[in-house]
């Protein structure tokens, strides 16, 4: 009885460590059996996670064995094709980073620093020079040769960006019937300035018509921090805190939020709130102005879009005719590049393969669209050397595979293939302004948060607490501002600043030598 | 020497089916709830992946400084511990009169139906609540400030934006989530006193309040005891669909909304932190574990039958 017990509970730990250790040990096994099979030397099999903005479909091994197709082929890799969605991509990236879970191949959604300083991500310099020749060099054929100090940090580098229109000025994004309808010409809006006047006119005209509204919502984001950054030069110097900026080329780290700067948008934004232009419960309301304007009740948002054809995707994505106004510059700083970055993690154990990997990313057209656009003939039909279409009766949501709208992460978008109806020339613009667009003077420089980590975490809550109200002008910014500081004061806000002008002083005078 | 080595496994072999049968549960507590223990110490690791999580360097108590960072720490502290408070002692209160109205219904079907309909609203989720809230709450088209206060003359009131309301709000919303749910262990206890102490209150002359006050709180007492004590354990923790989702995460209104597990997960989203978060959870866990300690010490010396152990 004493054995048969004892082997039962044996048991039962067996089958519970068989059922642990499967999550594990599967892609090694397979790996093994594809290296058997194959009659090539050693066909390395790596993890690749994407994050997808389009429906992601129930079975993806038809593309993936597309992917394959072209990897075993031309650099002896075989790809794990993993599909996330944008909100919990970042999550399933972590936790297997965290569980040890096999991941090769991942992007960082505005989180490079977080995962250099905790040694997540493998550095890549020695692996780059032999098996991303043909990567570096489109990328400085595209951006110029100082594109990889955005993600290097001590001399590492971590991360390769995407090569993509990085240059996101601000536009005002509206509904162009409502604007004719309020009897104003598009060309009279030319700096946010000029906007109350058109909110004034549309309300006037559309007394139903909410005329301005949050591009983001819960927290609230109204769009007017990335305006304020654009228009006065604001380097957030690569976190997101706000705490520890640079305004214009002084080098002087400030408090965003006791600047000048700061203040004037936000009164400007309690000014449109209390001229009646944006909704009673912006701060926290749960439905976003693109929500708004394809409904018809909204008429305009600010956003930050690259190229000029903005407008004609947003069109067919809402349903009514959309134009865009350019009103404010962009700024290009450390964590416009580095916000969306190709990485390797640390924990990888095919971190060759993985460049190989990359490298094919950035310059393989029949690589970058079978990822975005699926397989020809059945997810979508070529029109011409750059244009295709979806296939007959069928649209984005309705066709078996597509990812196109992570056209923005995914390799060189000079390789990639637009829909039927985009002007080409936009590509060939945006390449333009990431070369062109004003950089900071402190573009390159990486705030390592590692001194600060506890100040950054309680500042970013004391952030989130106060932010939204003021950015959609909902409260008095004369009381609310104050009150603010000195939370962001309580928080140790002083802390980060300091420790921001020591490291930015040190790498100026890095860079001076 | 076989006398000796007989003798104890008599009643183990007594006791062996029992084991077994107790097995499975035991695997489990072991696995979800004590091989989990060996975590704590990331609480005190500063945790570098290349290095793995046993290699990582101590750092001593260096992550628990963030929750007592800023001015923060006392809001959050106070409002979970006067949250709890609230929610124990007006829970038991309304549950109690509950069980006792039920338990006073003649008519069983009645009080089946009743019953039934007062557990609803506990199975009615965070989310949907927040959706329910905010449909009565918002400041457009809400029915409060659309169909009472405007009709009425009286000013409209921007709920989500005015922290004073909240803690009214949060303590009507929790007890009437939870009070149905709550009522039934008490009814069971209600059910289970003997009905021939009532006939004779009822002989000695005593009335419906009075047999109330002087047979049915007092036989109630032990599970009153009992059930305050199991949440003084959680008083640290917090429900976060109720303190998160329902006041949909405005930022306004932390100053009475923010408790220390939605702290802990504004910090968190934001740095991708265990071991800040494994210092947050042991926390949490200490001082409750610390209070329920007390409290059954004070139960014990007071009256130490209705003691927890």
């Amino acid at each position: 009885m004493k054995k048969k017990g004892l082997g039962s509970l044996l048991l039962s730990m067996v089958i519970c460590g068989s059922l642990l250790s499967a999550c594990g040990g599967n892609s090694n096994t397979s790996s093994k059996n594809s290296g058997d099979t194959e009659a090539k030397a050693k066909v390395a099999e790596i993890v690749f996670a994407l994050p997808s903005f389009n429906r992601i479909p129930d079975d993806l091994s038809k593309v993936t064995n597309a992917i394959n197709a072209i990897t075993t082929e031309k650099i002896g890799v075989k790809v794990d094709f993993r599909l996330f969605g944008p909100a919990d991509y970042a999550q399933k990236v972590n936790l297997a980073l965290q569980s040890g879970e096999k991941m090769d191949v991942f992007t960082t959604l505005g989180q490079f620093s977080n995962y250099v300083s905790k040694s997540q991500v493998a550095p890549l310099e020695e692996l780059l020079p032999e098996h991303g020749k043909e990567l570096t060099a489109i990328l400085d054929k595209d951006f110029g040769p100082d594109i990889l100090k955005t993600t290097t940090m001590d001399g590492h580098i971590y991360g390769i960006p995407v090569n993509k229109g990085m240059a996101l000025p601000t536009n005002i994004i509206y509904n162009a019937d409502m604007l004719a309808e309020a009897g104003v010409a598009a060309d009279s809006i030319q700096s946010a300035e000029d906007l109350p006047a058109v909110f004034g006119a549309v309300k006037q005209k559309l007394p139903d018509v909410v005329p301005f509204g949050p591009i983001n919502v819960n927290p609230t984001d109204t769009g007017l921090v990335n305006w304020m950054k654009g228009a006065s030069k604001v380097d957030y110097l690569t976190d997101t805190t706000g705490v520890g900026v640079v305004i214009g080329d002084n080098g002087k780290v400030v408090n965003f939020y006791e600047s000048d700067v700061f203040k004037n948008g936000i009164q400007m934004m309690r000014d449109w709130f209390e001229a009646g232009y944006l909704q009673k419960d912006t701060a926290t309301t749960t439905i976003t102005a693109m929500e708004m304007v394809s409904s018809g009740r909204g008429f305009s948002f600010l956003g930050g879009y690259s190229g000029m054809e903005v407008g004609k995707q947003l069109s067919a994505q809402v349903g009514k005719n959309i134009e865009t106004k350019r009103i404010a510059p962009f700024y290009f700083d450390t964590s416009a590049v580095n916000s969306v970055t190709w990485m390797v993690s640390s924990t990888s154990k095919e971190t060759e393969a993985a460049v190989k990997f990359l490298n094919l990313l950035y310059t393989d057209k029949e690589l970058i669209n079978t990822i975005l656009f699926g397989i020809e003939g059945e997810d979508y039909l070529k029109v011409d050397e750059h244009h295709v279409k979806f296939p007959e009766g069928m649209d984005a949501n309705t066709v078996p595979y597509t990812a196109m709208l992570s056209s923005g992460i995914v390799g060189s978008e000079s390789l990639q293939y637009q829909l039927e109806g985009i002007d080409w020339s936009d590509v060939e613009l945006k390449l333009k302004e990431n070369k062109d667009t004003a950089r900071s003077p402190y573009f390159g420089f990486i705030f390592d948060q590692g001194q600060v980590k506890t100040q950054i975490s309680a500042v970013n809550n004391v952030v989130s607490q106060f932010l939204p109200a003021l950015v959609s002008g909902s409260v008095d910014p004369e009381t609310i501002i104050p009150k603010f500081i000195s939370a962001l004061k309580d928080a140790g806000a002083q802390a980060i600043i300091d420790s921001k002008q020591q490291q930015l002083d040190a790498w100026l005078a890095a860079q001076q030598q | 020497m076989t006398a000796r080595r007989k003798s104890p496994s008599k009643p183990l072999k007594k006791t062996l089916p029992l084991l077994i049968l107790a097995g499975p549960g035991l695997l489990y507590f072991l696995i979800n709830s004590y091989f989990p223990m060996f975590g704590v110490f990331i609480a005190f690791k500063d945790v570098n992946y290349a290095k793995g999580i046993f290699g990582s360097d101590w750092i001593g108590f260096k992550n628990f400084t963030f929750l007592f960072q800023t001015s923060d720490a006392w809001i959050m502290t106070r409002n979970t511990l006067l949250y709890n408070l609230a929610f124990i002692a007006l829970g038991t209160i309304v549950s109690i009169i509950i069980a006792i109205l039920m338990s006073e219904l003649l008519n069983k079907l009645y009080s089946k139906l009743f019953m039934t309909g007062l557990i609803l609203p506990n199975l009615i989720s965070m989310i949907v609540l927040s959706l329910l809230v905010f449909a009565f709450l918002n400041a457009d088209s809400g029915f409060v400030n659309h169909s009472i206060l405007r009709p009425l003359g009286l000013p409209e009131i921007n709920w989500y934006s005015e922290a004073k309301y909240w803690p009214y709000l949060l303590v009507l919303i929790q007890i009437w989530k939870t009070a149905g749910y709550g009522s039934i262990v008490y009814f069971a206890s209600i059910a289970g006193i003997d009905k021939s102490i009532y006939e004779s209150a009822k002989i000695d002359g005593a009335g419906k309040l009075k047999q109330i006050r002087m047979i049915t709180l007092p036989l109630l007492k032990p599970t009153i005891i009992v059930l305050v004590l199991m949440s003084m354990g959680r008083i640290f923790n917090s429900d976060f669909g109720l303190f998160y989702q329902v006041p949909m995460n405005s930022g306004a209104l932390y100053s009475t909304t923010q408790t220390i597990d939605t702290y802990v997960y504004r910090a968190l989203m934001q740095l991708n932190d265990i071991g800040m978060s494994a210092a947050a959870g042991l926390y949490q866990s200490l001082v409750g574990f610390a209070l329920v300690l007390t409290v059954n010490a004070i139960v014990k010396k007071v009256n130490p039958e209705n003691a927890l152990f």
